[in-house]
């Protein structure tokens, strides 16, 4: 068992290590993670700066989680894209370590620069609008922060993991991109759109976490009526329930090659 | 010019709008098309409109950013899809047949716009359906023969300007990074979404040099019913990127080309 453990944790740590060196030698990335969450901060923040700091922070607020997102959406795609195009797909299900951790190991790094991301696009923005950002309470800003990125990464797992059976992940990375922002609220609250919507946007755990981050956040911000920790709870929730959805389908994906072995088929 | 060599010219040029939708011009295929012309559009308008809402600034308001927005959607596939055909020509590995072959580099370059312009033809008038019907942007006053005109040189000018970064992408490893700089770029600098007079001076200059701002201010003008006087320079300006565009594209071609047959390292992707 512990050596189960183990192989996993050096599965995990090797595929992190390697989407890192990728990232590197590939800078494309750079372009969801930081030029268009950059271009979509300056141009809310050109539309927000003469409505007062609040709504400044709204707009930095929005621009970082544009990056977060922008780099789970793409780089989660290519999570298991990548094996498909290159053929590696089968090869590595083989493997006794559960794919699942390979995987993770490149989420955690599109985390990880999609968060980067976020902070230069603070610095950035902040730099531009020359006065201090009224952040109430940094301390908690920093840990929802955070925990944004957690459902934000538990999103992209189960992208991932979708993404094994389709061939449309480009065209869901391309074509969802402003739905997935305009859906969870980046860059204005959920509530502003039309009611119906709520229930859809409420399936997605960084909704639930990044209203949240702005009660925690923004001064006298109106988000959903059930306040912050009720919006704690359902991100958890929701989180928990898609981490379970992504182990299941990546375990039937195994079970799959195992069966008919023509998963890299493109 | 002979006869057959006229006719190689035009088979040329139609080869190329035919067939490079399926083939270098990966972007062009039947669901992406879909995406770019009906999703992209309305999900990007109403992501900047709900912005501009909470904004409530008067000199951007919501009729203002819709518009612009649904004019900017044609980036997409004029510039991003067009700039990456030479992108396709390396990665499917005909890059050197196209090279050493005797076909007529402008007309195969103005052939694979053809496509193009149609798609972005069919994104902008999506677009601003989508304005009049969801957004209630009153076309009442509009002149529709000068509106109808400043759409189509808009989106001759964005395709020429994607064939341009084109050309430029020849000397990269891949055009992406080009294309998504100017798909972005064209969001802040172009008055899309707020007034030029909104940014810098130096922001403001290098807007003026890309043909989305000139084409977004003759499509705002022809809606709100300017007359003659004051679309001509906007039109000209449009007709001047176009054309430039198209020269500097065929100059880097000649130049790349030049450097290819002597190294033989561009065709490396």
């Amino acid at each position: 068992m512990a050596n189960a453990s183990g192989t996993r944790l050096r599965a995990l740590s090797a595929s992190t290590r390697l989407a890192f060196l990728s990232f590197l030698a590939d800078p494309q990335w750079v372009i969801p993670s930081t030029i268009a969450p950059v271009v979509f901060g300056f141009a809310a923040f050109e539309l927000y700066r003469y409505a007062g700091p609040v709504l400044v922070l709204e707009a930095v607020l929005g621009a970082a989680m544009m990056s977060m997102w922008g780099q789970t959406l793409y780089g989660s795609g290519w999570a298991t894209g990548q094996d498909r195009e290159l053929g590696t797909l089968e090869p590595t299900l083989t493997t006794p370590t559960p794919y699942l951790w390979v995987v993770s190991g490149r989420v955690i790094v599109n985390a990880i620069t999609g968060l980067v991301g976020g902070v230069l696009v603070y610095l950035v923005v902040a730099a531009a609008y020359r006065r201090p950002l009224p952040v109430e309470q940094p301390l908690t800003f920093a840990v929802l922060f955070i925990f944004v990125l957690l459902t934000l990464a538990s999103v992209g797992v189960v992208l991932a993991a979708v993404y094994v059976y389709t061939r449309y992940a480009g065209f869901i990375q391309n074509f969802g991109e402003f739905a997935f922002y305009i859906g969870t609220g980046c860059m204005f609250p959920v509530i502003l759109l039309p009611f119906w919507t709520n229930p859809i946007a409420l399936l997605l755990p960084p909704t639930w976490a990044l209203d949240a981050l702005r009660y925690a956040t923004l001064p006298g911000y109106v988000g959903f009526s059930w306040g912050l920790y009720w919006d704690i709870a359902g991100a958890v929730a929701t989180t928990l329930i898609y981490i379970g959805i992504a182990g299941t389908i990546f375990r039937r994906v195994e079970q799959h090659v195992l069966e008919s072995g023509n998963l890299g088929d493109y | 010019m002979t006869v057959a060599h006229r006719a190689s010219i035009w088979r040329t040029f139609w080869t190329n709008a035919v067939l490079a939708p399926r083939m270098s011009l990966g972007f062009m295929r039947a669901d992406y098309v879909f995406g770019s012309v009906v999703i992209v559009p309305l999900t990007q308008m109403v992501f900047f409109a709900t912005v501009a809402s909470l904004a409530g600034n008067a000199q951007a308001s919501v009729g203002y950013v819709v518009l612009g927005n649904a004019i900017s959607t044609v980036t997409y596939t004029s510039i991003f899809s067009v700039c990456q055909t030479t992108d396709q020509e390396k990665n499917h590995g005909t890059m050197e047949h196209l090279l050493v072959s005797p076909a007529n580099r402008v007309a195969m370059y103005l052939g694979r716009g053809v496509i193009p312009i149609l798609v972005s033809l069919a994104t902008v008038t999506v677009g601003l359906l989508y304005a009049a019907l969801l957004y209630h942007v009153s076309f009442g006053g509009a002149n529709f023969p000068f509106l109808a005109l400043s759409i189509f040189l808009t989106t001759v000018s964005m395709v020429g300007f994607g064939l341009f970064l084109g050309g430029v992408a020849l000397f990269f490893r891949t055009s992406i990074i080009l294309g998504n700089i100017f798909l972005f770029a064209g969001l802040l600098l172009s008055g899309v979404n707020f007034p030029l007079s909104f940014l810098p001076p130096v922001l403001r200059v290098a807007g003026e040099l890309f043909p989305l701002t000139w084409g977004v201010a003759a499509i705002r003008a022809s809606v709100a019913g300017a007359g003659l006087a004051t679309m001509l320079p906007y039109w000209g300006f449009l007709l001047l990127g176009t054309f430039a565009s198209l020269v500097l594209a065929m100059a880097l071609w000649g130049i790349f080309e030049r450097r290819a047959l002597a190294t033989g390292s561009i065709v490396r992707f």
